[in-house]
C-alpha cells in the first residue's frame, strides 16, 4: 500500500512537472525562501582510510546564502581562536580573512583554486559555492524515489570555460521541496569522486540543513559536519563581517 | 619486498612507513635537451601531457611534476597557495612565472630541475612493489613517442627493478641458446654420434619441460607466491641443465666403453646401468635433498625454487633410469663406428692425467689442500653489496641514465627516516632541521625535505617573505595556526606524505645518489649515531629505505644459502653414509664439494667480487654437480673393490672410467659461460661461476678426493669388500 502511495505521489509529480527543464529546477531551487541571517555551531568530523578521526568545532555566522560568513574555531585546543571571514562578491575575487591568534595578525588568504579543501574537509569551495545558470548545462536525467522521497535526478556539467576539478554531477532534488538529498560529483576522467548526503530539518518556514556527509570515494575519506544550536533571522547587519570581529568569539 | 619476512627490522620499518604514509621509492623520468632551457611552453605542455599519462597509469600512486606541485606566495600581505602551473598551455610571462618562482625555491627546483635547467624531472611514486615491470612497460611506452624530441632518462629503485627481470630474460635466453649450442658442439666432438648428443639433450630438455611444468601447475593450483617465477627462478633452468647433463653424459659415455669392450648393445647397456643405477639415484636423491634443504629459507620464493629443482632433477632421474635406456636400446649402433671403437680426445688425455696424478698423491692433495686454506682466507674479506646500479656494466643505458639522474638532478635513490614524537612541537621541529642538516653535509646527498622545510616556508610566507623568519616559529601555537591557515587555502593532502594524521609521525626524505651498500650502511649508522649523540628524548627514528631492505635482503640470503648448503652437506654425509655403508665414504663424497664451496667463497673475497643475491644463490650449482662427481668416483670405487681390482690398479681404473664423462661434463657445461658475454653483471657472474664451479668441483674430485683415497686405498678397498 505504501508503495502505492509512493508510486501515486511520483506520477502526479511527474505529470505536474512534466516538460520542465534542468534550467527550470535549478531555477526553482535558487528561488526558494532561505533565512537572510543564521548562527549555528558545527561539529566536523573527518575520517581517513585507515579510520582515524579528527573532530573540530566551530562556530558561524552567515548571511546572504553564505555570501557572508564568519568562522570561529572553538575546539581542539590548539585551533581556539582561529577565526576566518569570508565575503563572496560577483565581479572580483572572494575576500578572505584570518586572524592567526598566536602571530598576533590577520592574514588575508586566497582561495584561487576552487578545487581546494575547505578547512581539510572533504568539501571543496566548489562544493560549497552556487552552481550559477551561466557556467553550467543542466539536465534532468529522470526521475527517483530516494529514501521514499520523489526526487528529480539533475545533471549539471560545466561549461568549458569553467576551472574544475569536476566533469559533471547528479543530484537528487525532492520535487517538491526543490532542496537536494544526494549528490554524486564526477572527476575530470569520469570516475565517481565524492558522494554527498544532505539531512534537512524545518526550522521556522525554512528547510534548514543540520547534517551534510562527504566521502571522498578515490580517497576513502570522509568528513560529517553536524549543525546545532541553529538561530535564524537574527537580524545581523552586514558591517559585522568585518576582520575587526575576527577577534571576538560571540556567545 | 613479500619476500621478506615480516620480522625482519627493514620490513616492519618499511610496512610502518606505507602504512602511515605512502610508498617512499620513486620513479624519476627526466627529459630534455642538453644546453637548452627546458622551461618552455612547449616542454611544459608536454610534462602536463606525460603527468596526465602516467597518472593513469594503475600502478602509479601520485605523480609529482611542475604540473602537479602548489605554489606559496605572499603578495600584498596575502597568503596565496595556487597551482604552480595553472594550465596546460602557458603565456612566456606565465613560465617566466614559474621560472622565477623555482630559483626563488631551490628547495622545490633541486626536485624538479637539472642544475644547468636543461631538463626536467618528473617523479612517479607507485601504489606498491607488486609489479614495478607493469610499472616500467607502462612509462616507456607512453614516453616512447617523444623520444625522438627529447632525451630521456630513467631512474630509481622501481625503475631499476622493474626493467632488469625483462634485460635478464631477454640476455638469459639468447645466451642460453648460444651455450646450449656450445654443449651439443662439445658433446659431438667428444661422443662423435649425433643420436647421442641428441639423446643426452633430449634427457635434458625433456627434463627442464618438466620442471617449469611442475612450477606452474603448482602455482596454478595453489596460487601461493612461492612458486612464482621471480627474477631469483632465472637462474633454475642452467641449475637443471647442469645437472640433468650430467647423468646422460655418464650413462651414454660409459655405453660407448661398454659397448667397446663386449662388442654388444644389450650386453654394454645392462652392464652400464647395473654400474650406473645406483650412483645415479644416489647423485639424484643427495642433489634433491641439497635443494629441499631451500624449503626452509625465511625467503619464500627461495622454497619454491629449491622444490622446483628438486623435481626437476628426480625427473630426469627417471628419464635417465628408464627412458635413456630405452632409447639406446632401440637405436642400431655400428660397433665398428669410431665412436665406439676408439676413445675419445678427453677419454686419452684423462688416462695420462690419472696416471700422472696417481704417481704423487701425497704432493697432490697437499696442494690442493693448501690452495682450499689459503683461499679460505679470503672469506673475511667478502664484500655484500646489493646497489642494482652495480648489476650493469659500465655503459650500459640504465646505468648511464643512472648516474645521469645522479649528477645532474637530485638524484636516484633515496633513504628515509621515519621521526616519531610530537610534530607540532618547536623542539621536535628544529632538531629534524639539524637531522636535515647532517644529512645533507654527505658529499652523495643532493636534497633532503621533511614537514619541517613546509613549515618554514609558510613561516616565511605569513612573515611578507622576510628570509630572516624561514625558521620553525617559537612556539606550538604559531605553528598550529600555520597548518591551519594552510587548510584554508591548501590541499591537506600536500602533506600526506610528510607526516601523518595525528602529527605523530613524520618522514625525513633524502635523495642522493646511486651509492653502494657498504657507504649506505655506514651513513644509516653514522646518522643514528649523530641522533643518540643529541640526547634527545622528544623524537627517536629509524631508517628506511629500499636500500635498506636489500641490505635485509641479502643478508638473508647469503645467511640462508650458508645454511642450506652446511645442511646439504650433512644430509649428503648421511645419504651417503647409509648407502656406502660406511661413515668414511659419506665424508668422502662431501670433500670436494665442500672444497669448491670454501674456494667459491674465498676466492669471491680475494678477488674483490660482490656477493649478491645472485652469487649467493649460484653455489647452488657447486653443491649439486660437486656430489654427482664424488659419488660416481666413490661407487665406482667401491664396484671394483668388490669386483677384486687390486690396490696396484684400482684409482687408474676409476679414474679412467669416471674422469671421462667427468671431465665431458665439465667441459659441456662450460657452454654456459657464454653467459659472460651478457651486459649485466650478475648473468656474467653467473656464467663465470658456473665456469668456476665446474673446475673446482672435477678437480676436487680428481685431485683431492682421487688423491686421498689413493693414500687410503688398503683400508678403502676393505670398506669396500665389506
Amino acid at each position: 500500500m505504501a508503495n502505492m502511495k509512493k508510486l501515486f505521489i511520483l506520477i502526479m509529480i511527474m505529470s505536474w512537472s512534466f516538460g520542465l527543464t534542468g534550467n527550470e529546477l535549478v531555477q526553482k531551487m535558487e528561488d526558494r525562501i532561505t533565512p537572510n541571517d543564521s548562527k549555528v555551531d558545527m561539529v566536523m568530523t573527518l575520517t581517513n582510510k585507515k579510520g582515524k578521526s579528527r573532530s573540530s568545532s566551530l562556530r558561524s555566522i552567515t548571511k546572504d546564502d553564505g555570501a557572508k560568513q564568519i568562522i570561529w574555531f572553538l575546539s581542539p585546543a590548539d585551533d581556539k581562536g582561529v577565526s576566518f571571514l569570508k565575503i563572496e562578491h560577483d565581479d572580483k575575487d572572494d575576500e578572505m580573512r584570518m586572524w592567526l591568534p598566536a602571530f598576533k595578525k590577520i592574514r588575508r588568504i586566497s582561495a584561487k583554486k576552487r578545487s581546494d579543501s575547505f578547512m581539510g574537509s572533504d568539501m571543496s569551495y566548489e562544493d560549497m559555492s552556487t552552481r550559477q545558470l551561466d557556467e553550467f548545462n543542466f539536465k534532468i536525467l529522470g526521475d527517483e524515489i530516494f529514501q521514499g522521497v520523489p526526487c528529480h535526478l539533475l545533471e549539471s556539467k560545466p561549461k568549458e570555460h569553467i576551472r574544475t576539478e569536476y566533469s559533471r554531477h547528479i543530484t537528487w532534488v525532492d520535487s517538491t521541496l526543490f532542496i537536494p538529498l544526494k549528490e554524486e560529483s564526477y572527476d575530470k576522467t569520469g570516475k565517481l569522486l565524492k558522494e554527498k548526503y544532505f539531512t534537512y530539518k524545518v526550522i521556522k518556514k525554512y528547510h534548514i540543513l543540520t547534517e551534510v556527509h562527504v566521502t571522498n570515494i578515490q580517497k576513502n575519506h570522509s568528513t560529517t559536519l553536524k549543525f546545532e544550536n541553529i538561530e535564524l533571522d537574527r537580524g545581523v547587519e552586514d558591517s559585522f563581517f568585518h576582520e575587526r570581529y575576527l577577534k571576538r568569539l560571540p556567545k | 619486498m613479500n619476500m621478506l619476512p615480516k620480522d625482519i627490522d627493514s620490513r616492519r620499518i618499511w610496512d610502518e612507513v606505507i602504512e602511515d604514509f605512502k610508498y617512499t621509492d620513486f620513479l624519476f623520468v627526466a627529459f630534455g635537451n642538453s644546453g637548452e632551457n627546458i622551461l618552455n611552453p612547449d616542454a611544459l605542455a608536454l610534462v602536463w601531457e606525460l603527468t596526465e599519462k602516467f597518472e593513469n597509469i594503475p600502478h602509479v600512486d601520485e605523480v609529482i611534476s611542475v604540473t602537479t606541485m602548489n605554489r606559496m606566495d605572499s603578495k600584498d600581505g596575502f597568503l596565496e597557495v595556487d597551482d604552480l602551473m595553472p594550465q596546460k598551455h602557458l603565456t612566456d610571462e606565465e613560465v617566466i612565472s614559474i621560472s622565477n618562482y623555482l630559483k626563488n625555491n631551490s628547495n622545490i627546483s633541486s626536485r624538479i630541475l637539472s642544475k644547468e635547467g636543461d631538463y626536467i624531472n618528473i617523479v612517479l611514486r607507485p601504489k606498491n612493489d607488486n609489479d614495478f615491470p607493469g610499472l616500467v612497460a607502462a612509462v616507456y611506452d607512453i614516453t616512447a613517442p617523444y623520444q625522438h624530441q627529447f632525451e630521456f632518462h630513467f631512474g630509481g629503485q622501481p625503475h631499476l627493478t622493474g626493467a632488469i627481470p625483462e634485460l635478464i630474460k631477454t640476455e638469459t635466453q639468447q645466451l642460453m641458446l648460444l651455450g646450449l649450442f656450445i654443449m651439443a658442439a662439445i658433446l659431438l666432438i667428444n661422443l662423435r654420434s649425433i643420436p647421442a648428443v641428441g639423446m643426452v639433450l633430449s634427457v635434458i630438455f625433456l627434463s627442464a619441460l618438466s620442471m617449469m611444468g611442475f612450477m606452474g601447475w603448482v602455482y596454478h593450483l595453489t596460487q601461493t607466491p612461492r612458486f612464482s617465477f621471480s627474477m631469483v627462478n632465472t637462474s633454475m633452468p642452467i641449475v637443471l641443465l647442469t645437472i640433468a647433463n650430467s647423468d646422460g653424459v655418464h650413462i651414454i659415455s660409459r655405453f660407448f666403453r661398454e659397448a667397446r669392450k663386449h662388442k654388444d648393445v644389450k650386453k654394454a647397456l645392462t652392464m652400464t646401468m647395473n654400474q650406473l643405477m645406483l650412483p645415479v639415484f644416489l647423485t639424484s636423491l643427495t642433489t634433491t635433498a641439497a635443494f629441499l634443504t631451500m624449503v626452509s629459507s625465511p625467503i619464500s620464493t627461495m622454497t619454491g625454487y629449491g622444490a622446483t629443482i628438486g623435481f626437476g632433477i628426480m625427473w630426469a632421474w627417471v628419464l635417465s633410469s628408464t627412458y635413456l635406456p630405452a632409447v639406446i636400446n632401440l637405436k642400431k649402433w655400428d660397433m665398428n663406428n669410431a665412436a665406439i671403437k676408439q676413445p675419445s680426445i678427453l677419454e686419452k688425455l684423462i688416462h695420462r692425467f690419472g696416471r700422472s696424478l696417481l704417481n704423487y698423491p701425497k704432493q697432490v692433495f697437499l696442494t690442493g689442500f693448501l690452495i682450499v686454506a689459503v683461499s679460505s682466507i679470503g672469506i673475511w674479506y667478502i664484500n655484500v653489496e646489493v646497489n642494482i646500479i652495480n648489476l650493469f656494466k659500465p655503459g650500459h643505458e640504465i646505468r648511464e641514465s643512472t648516474l645521469f639522474l645522479d649528477r645532474e638532478m637530485a638524484g636516484s635513490m633515496n633513504l628515509i627516516l621515519k621521526v616519531e614524537g610530537d610534530l607540532k612541537d618547536p623542539e621536535v621541529l628544529n632538531k629534524m632541521i639539524d637531522i636535515q642538516d647532517y644529512i645533507s653535509a654527505f658529499p652523495t646527498v643532493n636534497t633532503t625535505f621533511s614537514i619541517a622545510d613546509v613549515i618554514k616556508e609558510m613561516h616565511k610566507s605569513i612573515m611578507d617573505n622576510d628570509p630572516a623568519y624561514e625558521t620553525i616559529p617559537d612556539t606550538r601555537g604559531k605553528i598550529n595556526n600555520l597548518f591551519t591557515m594552510y587548510s584554508m587555502s591548501g590541499d591537506p593532502d600536500d602533506f600526506e606524505a610528510l607526516v601523518d594524521y595525528e602529527y605523530e609521525t613524520g618522514l625525513i626524505t633524502a635523495m642522493m645518489q646511486s651509492v653502494s651498500t657498504k657507504e649506505i650502511v655506514i651513513m644509516a649508522d653514522q646518522i643514528d649515531v649523530y641522533i643518540e649523540e643529541m640526547g634527545t628524548e622528544v623524537l627517536t627514528t629509524e631508517t628506511s629505505g629500499m636500500m635498506m631492505f636489500l641490505k635485509d635482503f641479502t643478508t638473508l640470503i647469503v645467511q640462508s644459502s650458508i645454511n642450506s648448503i652446511l645442511l646439504s652437506i650433512v644430509i649428503i654425509l648421511f645419504i651417503t653414509w647409509i648407502f656406502f655403508r660406511h661413515w668414511k665414504f659419506g665424508l668422502l663424497s662431501v670433500i670436494p664439494l665442500t672444497s669448491a664451496v670454501i674456494l667459491n667463497f674465498g676466492l669471491m673475497g680475494w678477488f674483490g667480487i660482490d656477493l649478491s643475491h645472485f652469487t649467493a644463490l649460484l653455489t647452488s650449482i657447486i653443491i649439486g654437480v660437486g656430489v654427482d662427481f664424488a659419488i660416481h668416483y666413490i661407487s665406482e670405487f667401491i664396484y671394483y673393490s668388490k669386483n677384486g681390482i687390486g690396490a696396484d690398479e684400482i684409482s687408474r681404473r676409476v679414474v679412467d672410467d669416471v674422469g671421462y664423462p667427468i671431465l665431458l661434463d665439465v667441459f659441456s657445461n662450460m657452454g654456459f659461460g657464454a653467459l659472460i658475454a651478457s651486459s649485466l653483471i650478475p648473468l656474467v657472474h653467473m656464467g663465470g661461476l658456473m665456469i668456476f664451479a665446474m673446475i673446482s668441483t672435477s678437480l676436487g674430485t680428481l685431485t683431492i678426493l682421487a688423491s686421498l683415497m689413493e693414500i687410503n686405498k688398503h683400508n678403502l678397498i676393505k670398506l669396500g669388500n665389506g
